[in-house]
């Protein structure tokens, strides 16, 4: 498993918006992750996405806003694709399963997807 | 992140409840478009605040703030609404025949998804992007039917205190309150005053909202939103196969 990076100061100050569940109950704002891995399959309904991302052999979950907020930061269904490499970060699930919630993802060349990460200034 | 909670100062109101205004002026502002949620910190205005009851309680969790597990801004649960949040699991509403069910307006109001307004004299229509919901606002001095049915939305009522919209909601669906385990009952009442804020330029408002078999004390939020001209509502359009996600790991 690649996990690059658990660290905890990025969400310190803001927490991503919540469709229907809530982020603080379901994930820990100090238990950031970093992960590359190749997208297996990419979900683009509310009141989540999910991209899931084999890193390794293992499988990880993303969920990420709420489509709606990801159009408005130029996501599309298509943005990522399955085969696609990334890198991925966000916030793991407070139960400690391969879940989290997405932060940002970059391209095998490190460009951002979208205009700019979650968590700030969602709308 | 997230401010503690705290009692509004008893010396900032005398009225036992926010009042409906007697009369409309002849010219209301126009409230009409598409309204964003405003994520920045911001202060609540001393004025609108003073028209609320002595003792409600400002609930801090407007926007991308929420609440973890136990925490209730402020909020003092009865002790069998207390019971039921500690009894309730998250995964509980991470199922098929949940994850879609839309929360009440009570929650979903100050929540991070925009909104239009559609106004017109004797109606406003208020549309959610959050969940498709839309709301209808009556301004007609209707009163509810008898055996009107609770709905996420509920009944509202509208008249205009000066420049300020104050709309009274009962007929609301037991839901959430604060998105952690505490719900409101179907006897719920809620009053929010909204005005145009004249140096931003946002549209602002209280929400208030008392209901004594599961808060011991009234809450109101403080919520603000900027106007984006030529932005709209996106469909929400709800896919409770989400759930089967979150199952799958």
């Amino acid at each position: 498993m690649r996990i690059l990076g658990v660290f905890a100061a990025l969400a310190a100050v803001t927490i991503p918006a919540s469709a229907h569940h809530s982020f603080a109950v379901y994930f820990d704002p100090e238990d950031t992750v970093v992960l590359e891995g190749t997208v297996t399959a990419f979900r683009f309904t509310n009141p989540h996405g999910t991209l899931v991302l084999d890193v390794d052999g293992q499988e990880w979950r993303a969920e990420t806003n709420a489509p709606v907020v990801l159009r408005r930061r130029g996501w599309t269904r298509g943005s990522v694709r399955p085969g696609q490499h990334v890198t991925i970060s966000g916030w793991r699930a407070r139960d400690g399963r391969r879940y989290m919630r997405l932060r940002e993802v970059r391209d095998e060349a490190g460009r951002m997807i979208g205009s700019a990460p979650f968590g700030k200034d969602d709308g | 992140m997230k401010r503690a909670a705290g009692l509004i100062a008893a010396a900032l109101a005398l009225m036992a409840a926010p009042a409906m205004p007697a009369a409309a002026q002849d010219s209301p502002p126009d409230f009409s478009g598409f309204w964003g949620p405003v994520f920045e910190p911001v202060e609540p205005a001393a004025d609108m605040l003073a028209k609320l009851p002595d003792g409600t309680v400002l609930v801090e969790d407007t926007g991308v703030v929420e609440f973890p597990r136990g925490e209730f801004g402020g909020l003092d649960p009865t002790p069998e609404a207390l019971a039921k949040a500690q009894e309730w699991q998250p995964e509980d509403d991470m199922t098929l025949d949940r994850v879609c069910l839309p929360p009440s307006i009570v929650y979903a109001l100050q929540g991070p998804f925009p909104f239009e307004i559609h106004q017109t004299d004797e109606l406003i229509v208020i549309r959610y992007e959050y969940f498709d919901q839309v709301r209808l606002v009556f301004m007609d001095d209707r009163t509810a039917p008898a055996d009107y049915p609770h709905s996420k939305m509920g009944f509202s009522t509208g008249q205009w205190d000066g420049d300020e919209l104050v709309i009274e909601t009962t007929h609301i669906m037991p839901s959430t309150i604060t998105n952690n385990g505490l719900d409101h009952s179907a006897d719920l009442r809620m009053v929010e005053r909204y005005r145009i804020d004249g140096e931003s330029g946002r549209l602002v408002a209280t929400q208030w909202f008392t209901d004594p078999s599961t808060i011991t004390k009234d809450g109101v939020r403080w919520i603000e939103w900027e106007k984006r001209e030529g932005q709209h509502v996106y469909p929400y359009e709800c896919d409770p196969t989400f759930a089967l996600e979150y199952a799958a790991q």
